[in-house]
């Protein structure tokens, strides 16, 4: 009987500081309606990070992440581009492969100090060397404009592909590495008056819907082009494995790296990537010579010719 | 400059560039431009073009000078045009607006031209009517806006 009594006078008499209290707890609800949403902000983005982390980069590869910036503003947008937050500054240079965990995702179009413009695969003016791969049917991919499915161009009318298929990157334009995934095949048709197939493909990304991107770089330019490894470059220790591989368990060779053709004039980075093999070990120097300081050469593609006449140029001149 | 105009511009500034994010292709800013020039002394339009055609050109993906063709053709129109009409007169703003609206085609086709790019033609198209349909609307907006600032000599 007590014991209703005094729930009778605290639930229904008894109010004093209610009014305070309920100020209190609706200000507390607030900050915490504030704070879960945060929290389920940054949990997508660690969702979001944690995909473009889980891509693995093909051997001899980086790769360096970029937060997307804007999308196409202004009248001068007249490519299918974005921005990104990254540029010159952080070794970004023009036909750096952009990525997404989905697939390839473009190029660096231009840059500038602090930011890159990249050209999306659905612009009409991207055309990538493409491969299917199952059928290993090559082509050429290309873009069609915003909101339209992409075109397989100069597949014969006899050659094999099927729809479903995932095109991914042959690597022939020497821009993007081999075995990027890149669209997967929509339509097939015919006609009758081409030689070509008539192929249609839809990206494996959503143009608006991305937020973060990564960038690939050839471990070498990337070491080049910086003076010395970028800090946000995540190391690759463990075996790296290509991203797609073809069907019969056949594995493709990595392409050899492009550039200087003397590995051992760059120093390598440390953790970056396979070591590059040193010619120079392989051949035995019948007598020792001492050590010359070797410098990274300041052009990446310049051939060791080049770098050989140039060396050989200012003896000539001295000498006449 | 009084301190309601600097807050008026850099408004102008933010929700312009907040617009082209939301309507591609379309210049927000260029009546703010226009308006600038018909109202405030000739360093105020200097400057915000000035601002403005960095924005223009580090976020587009023409090859630098389309913003300062854009943006000097549509001062070049106005001048010229304000000899013939009354510069406040909404026609003549509707005038503009057209006229705009077709050197935004032009301009693109010609720039992309020279660099040997494709551009979808129907995108283009688009574009160039809604610049042609919004400027004068804002152009309007702004204009009313502006008279009704405090400390301007128009404002009731």
């Amino acid at each position: 009987m007590h014991g209703q009594v005094s729930s009778f006078w605290s639930r229904y008499l008894y109010f004093v500081g209610i009014r305070q209290q309920n100020d209190q707890l609706l200000s507390d609800l607030e900050a915490a309606k504030k704070e879960l949403s945060e929290l389920r902000e940054s949990a997508s983005e660690v969702e979001r990070l944690r995909q473009l982390l889980s891509m693995t980069p093909p051997a001899d590869w980086t790769r360096q992440g970029a937060r997307i910036i804007s999308h196409r503003l202004g009248p001068n947008a007249a490519l299918e581009t974005f921005l990104i937050d990254k540029g010159s500054a952080r070794g970004v240079s023009v036909n750096t492969p952009v990525v997404s965990p989905d697939g390839v995702v473009g190029r660096v179009l231009r840059i500038s100090p602090t930011a890159a413009t990249v050209l999306l695969i659905t612009d009409p003016n991207s055309r990538i060397p493409v491969v299917s791969q199952k059928n290993r049917t090559q082509g050429i991919i290309k873009g069609e404009g915003p909101s339209k499915e992409l075109t397989l161009l100069y597949v014969a009318q006899g050659a094999p592909i099927e729809e479903g298929e995932i095109l991914v990157t042959s690597g022939l334009e020497e821009i993007f590495p081999k075995g990027l995934p890149v669209a997967r095949v929509t339509s097939i048709g015919r006609s009758g008056s081409s030689l070509f197939q008539l192929i249609a493909a839809v990206p494996l990304f959503a143009p608006l819907q991305l937020e973060e991107v990564a960038m690939l770089f050839k471990a070498t330019a990337l070491t080049s082009a910086t003076g010395a490894p970028a800090t946000p470059v995540p190391v690759v220790s463990q075996p790296v494995t290509p991203l797609v591989t073809p069907p019969g368990g056949a594995v493709p060779l990595a392409k050899p790296v492009k550039g200087p053709k003397t590995p051992a004039a760059i120093p390598p980075a440390p953790g970056q990537g396979a070591p590059v093999p040193a010619p120079v070990i392989q051949a035995p120097a019948p007598q020792p010579v001492p050590a010359k300081p070797v410098e990274a050469p300041k052009k990446r593609d310049a051939a060791p010719a080049d770098a050989e006449k140039k060396r050989r140029k200012p003896a000539r001149t001295t000498g006449q | 400059m009084r301190p309601a105009n600097i807050v008026f511009w850099s408004l102008v500034t933010l929700l312009g560039v907040w617009l082209q994010n939301l309507v591609p292709g379309v210049d927000f800013l260029a009546p703010g431009l226009i308006l600038a020039m018909q109202e405030e002394k000739w360093t105020v339009p200097v400057w915000l073009a000035f601002i403005w055609l960095f924005i223009h050109e580090g976020t587009g993906s023409m090859p630098f000078g389309a913003g300062i063709l854009w943006y000097g053709a549509l001062a070049g129109l106005y001048f010229f045009g304000h000899w013939l009409f009354e510069a406040r007169n909404f026609l003549f703003m509707f005038i503009l607006g057209a006229c705009l609206g077709a050197m935004h085609f032009f301009l693109i086709n010609v720039m992309a031209l020279l660099q040997d790019w494709s551009i979808p033609m129907e995108r283009l198209l688009t574009e160039s009517a809604q610049q042609a349909l919004i400027f004068p609307i804002e152009w309007g907006l702004l204009y009313l806006i502006h008279h009704y600032l405090p400390e301007n000599r128009h404002a009731a």
